[in-house]
């Protein structure tokens, strides 16, 4: 079969040898080098093919890890089953997911001359109900949004398109515009879609002009640091030194984000054509990829799109018939947390241990194998390829003064809309957290979040109307890090949430600098004792000092960014800090210490649940016929509090209990 | 390039020298050298304790910070100077940082200085007083041997649970001590010192009796209380 990419007819002199450097636009525009009509309606008759399927229909199934995990796999085998057996002509296409993660599983049904209808939530038995709708009673009306309109199918009017839906319309899609509508499989389908564009446009200019284009546009680094990748780029290019390299940091591993994974796994050759722009403008001949070994789709998903760049002349000799030749190497973390930071993940590329090492040098001026290397990360590429293929207009007039341009945000935890949602830099915190991801779920309300992972800080409810910027957060003592917002509501306790992170951290520290490495035990060892109900009120001066002096003296990032946690919830709730020690309460009810379980007598309907499943038997029939915990006994696990199916047992503070029955 | 630069330094023999200002002390110093080299051959103290000279340079123990002119601490001996730059290397500030930092390494420290060969004579000691940490017992500031130990001859002393750092006649001259400056808090000191009494052939109740005639109203007495029962339980 003939694809867009190959050559359409004798005429065409594109060849591996002798690379034409018009060969993206040739793709699409139809043949710029000889003017027949024939090739031009080739070009068209797949491009729709390309749209609609080549029978005139097709399914668009994303599978990407977060809807693998909810059971994409199986409709996808219901497909099969369901074409086979009505001899259907239709096509499955596979993408990746479009970041509305609370409405996984989902797919898109496409035909000529009807809508293409987006089905969500979708459950495997309820397939055959909504195909037979879409393909022969041409029924829309269960959809949840439709792409575009064409007012053919019944019950159109009923469903929203998808640019209408406020969850879609109030994000910017920049950088994810491709992510869940393009085969991450498919190079054909990224040129389409605009792809590679950038590439031939950079490869047209010198190098220091692309470098002064991405100076111009304002982009700074996503992985965290906010460094201006212009400028990284400038310094790798004027230092002396051959080879030079490039590398694209895939190395995403903060618990509760995963904008990087989304945009490998769904559009995964945008990142090979930022990481191609980037290697022109330095001057390396050598690109890697460094993806965390934890996340396979998603490294053998870059692979692919490697060999099937390089398949086609896009990497390899004399790209696009410029003098520029560039290749990639796709490299599997060692799976620490650490990997991540540059001269950690240099050391592991050199096949060493994942030490990082003091700095500078900068691995701009000293990198892999001692040759000068610049370092971004993928979603930096992205924006990179993006700004070069739409233009530098479109991307100032996003995002604030210092900062330009859009970011990826992963929404999860206690919010009723979970995902990744792309906005402006800039919005508010509120804007992200209530807007885009619909607050707390009923039942339970916000408390704080937790911005930029486990190294980043904690950010009460009253400040949530702050700018998300660099500058802003780092002032109100958190990151922007790579992006991920946990919602943390008032079921939590804010010294448990520290502990939960600096637990993380003290684990994957890598050891090598003392303050990180007994440091961060040391502050684990405090939050333990206050959490177990024998801190005291030296605990929070020692923990404050300790946490400065190791966020100030330790070697790498994460020792100099692991105390945040701490430290930022010792700012903005020390109130909750000093009721685990001085009245010897945890507010929230969490932590196992300061609580007891009790069963509420009147609601009790005595079915004998709690004191089948209670591992120490400390549950027991009262002379009433009901149930009631023995508190000497009980071990605080919460068994009982989960199993309970009338919601008789209730969680109480130990305090409150011992007061109750004094009183009474 | 820093590396490169320190190894052109001697090419045809020349020289080059920065001027570097530490600590309103300016100086004027070989291009290429490493800041602590620097500092510590102009008269300025940095305790380091994992820099091997060219063999190791891996900034593990993090005591030799400096602060640069824009407040940023930076390992000394890792940083080789390259132009006229400004550091301070000695104030009250970074000998906080410095202590923290060794308190850290030493909580991971078995400290058995009545057993140590080297007694005073270690580098670890040799910090600990520079910087002035406490909770290290008398026994790494006695000057006898570990064969001239007074409790091998049955002599009981305090040293193994007293805080160093009194300087006293007693200790100096090598007599006995009495715990006056007070106990060590810390746990696993305290109770491996304990251990070590037993082992000797002491009372525990005698050592008890002795600390307090100095320790009874203190609070961490208590403490020492427990450590000694559960020395003395370890039997059962």
């Amino acid at each position: 079969m003939w694809s867009l990419l190959d050559k359409c007819c004798e005429k065409c002199k594109h060849s591996d040898k002798n690379p034409c450097p018009d060969y993206i636009e040739c793709r699409v525009k139809g043949p710029l080098c000889h003017d027949d009509q024939k090739c031009k309606e080739l070009r068209k008759k797949r491009i729709e093919e390309l749209k609609y399927g080549i029978h005139g229909s097709k399914i668009r199934i994303p599978l990407s890890s977060c809807t693998l995990a909810t059971g994409a796999e199986e409709i996808y085998n219901k497909f099969k089953e369901y074409i086979l057996e009505k001899r259907l002509d239709t096509e499955i296409v596979i993408s990746g997911c479009f970041g509305l993660d609370y409405l996984d599983p989902w797919f898109e049904v496409v035909m000529k001359g009807y809508p293409a209808a987006i089905y969500t939530k979708v459950k495997g038995k309820d397939i055959p109900r909504i195909l037979d709708e879409y393909f022969e009673k041409k029924d829309v009306s269960n959809a949840f949004a439709l792409r575009y309109r064409t007012g053919k199918a019944k019950g159109e009017e009923k469903v929203p398109l998808l640019d209408e839906i406020d969850v879609w319309k109030k994000q910017r899609k920049w950088v994810s515009r491709n992510c869940g509508f393009v085969n991450p499989e498919s190079l054909e389908e990224y040129i389409l879609s605009g792809g590679y564009s950038g590439l031939s446009r950079s490869l047209k200019m010198k190098p220091e002009e692309v470098i002064e284009t991405v100076l111009k546009s304002g982009l700074r680094g996503r992985g965290g640091a906010g460094f201006p990748t212009g400028l990284k780029w400038k310094i790798t290019r004027t230092q002396p030194g051959n080879p030079k390299y490039v590398i694209a940091n895939a190395d995403e591993g903060d618990p509760g984000a995963f904008m990087n994974r989304l945009l490998a796994e769904s559009d995964p050759f945008r990142i090979i054509e930022g990481l191609t722009i980037a290697g022109y403008s330095i001057g390396a001949n050598h690109g890697y990829i460094f993806v965390r070994a934890e996340k396979p789709l998603m490294a053998s998903r870059l692979k692919k799109a490697v060999e099937e760049a390089r398949k086609y002349g896009l990497l390899g000799e004399n790209i696009l018939g410029s003098s520029f030749s560039f290749d990639i190497d796709v490299i599997l973390s060692a799976g620490a947390f650490v990997c991540g930071e540059e001269t950690a993940m240099l050391s592991a590329i050199e096949g060493k241990r994942a030490w990082p090492r003091q700095r500078p040098p900068y691995p701009a001026q000293q990198g892999l194998w001692g040759q000068p290397t610049a370092i971004n990360n993928v979603e930096t590429l992205a924006h990179v390829a993006t700004i070069m293929s739409y233009g530098l207009e479109e991307f100032i007039k996003l995002g604030t003064e210092k900062t330009k341009g859009t970011k990826m945000f992963c929404v999860t935890g206690s919010v009723s809309r979970p995902g990744v949602y792309e906005v402006p830099v800039g919005v508010s915190i509120r804007y992200l957290v209530e807007e885009l991801a619909g607050g707390a779920p009923e039942g339970s309300s916000i408390k704080a979040v937790q911005i930029g992972g486990p190294s980043g800080g904690c950010i009460p409810k009253d400040k949530f109307d702050l700018p998300i910027d660099y500058e802003t957060l780092q002032s109100a003592g958190a990151i922007m890090g790579s992006g991920g917002i946990v919602v943390i509501n008032d079921n939590n306790c804010m010294v448990d949430v520290a502990k939960f992170f600096l637990t993380f951290t003290s684990a994957e520290s890598c050891g090598k600098c003392f303050p990180c490495r007994i440091g961060l035990r040391k502050l684990l060892d405090i939050l333990d004792k206050i959490t177990s109900g024998n801190g005291s009120e030296e605990d929070i001066i020692v923990l404050r000092q300790l946490a400065n002096s190791v966020r100030n003296s330790s070697l790498c990032a994460l020792g100099g960014t692991a105390p945040n946690p701490v430290l930022s919830t010792l700012r903005y709730f020390g109130d909750e800090y000093e009721a685990h020690i001085r009245d010897g309460v945890c507010p929230a009810n969490v932590c196992r210490a300061f609580i007891t379980y009790t069963i509420d007598q009147e609601v009790c309907i005595a079915c004998g649940q709690c004191a089948m499943n209670c591992p120490v038997g400390a549950i027991s029939k009262t002379s009433s016929g009901k149930y009631s915990v023995d508190y000497d006994r009980c071990i605080r696990c919460g068994t009982c509090f989960i199993i309970c199916p009338v919601n008789a047992v209730q969680k109480v503070s130990k305090k409150e209990l011992v007061r109750g029955e004094v009183c009474g | 390039m820093l590396f490169r630069k320190s190894v052109r330094k001697s090419w045809l023999g020349v020289k080059y020298v920065v001027k570097l200002k530490l600590n309103d002390k300016e100086i004027e110093a070989e291009k290429g050298k490493t800041l602590l080299e620097i500092a510590l051959e102009n008269g300025f103290d940095i305790p380091h304790l994992c820099m091997l000279k060219d063999l190791y340079y891996g900034t593990s123990c993090r005591l030799c910070l400096v602060m640069t002119s824009r407040g940023k601490l930076i390992p000394s001996c890792y940083y080789r100077v390259s132009g006229n730059e400004e550091f301070i290397v000695d104030s009250p500030e970074l000998r906080e940082i410095r202590r923290v930092n060794f308190e850290l390494i030493l909580s991971y420290h078995k400290v058995e200085c009545w057993l140590c060969n080297r007694k005073n004579n270690c580098k670890l000691m040799d910090i600990s007083r520079k910087l002035g940490v406490e909770g290290l017992p008398v026994c790494s500031q006695c000057p006898l041997a570990p064969e001239e130990c007074l409790l091998k001859k049955g002599i009981l002393c305090l040293g193994m649970i007293t805080l160093s750092g009194c300087d006293a006649e007693c200790i100096i001259s090598g007599g006995q001590c009495w715990g006056c400056r007070g106990p060590v808090t810390r746990e696993d000191i305290l109770e491996r010192a304990f251990r070590r009494y037993k082992e000797l052939g002491f009372d525990l109740n005698d050592v008890l009796f002795r600390a307090e005639i100095f320790w009874n109203s203190l609070k961490e007495f208590e403490k020492i209380r427990e450590v000694v029962e559960k020395v003395k339980g370890d039997d059962k």
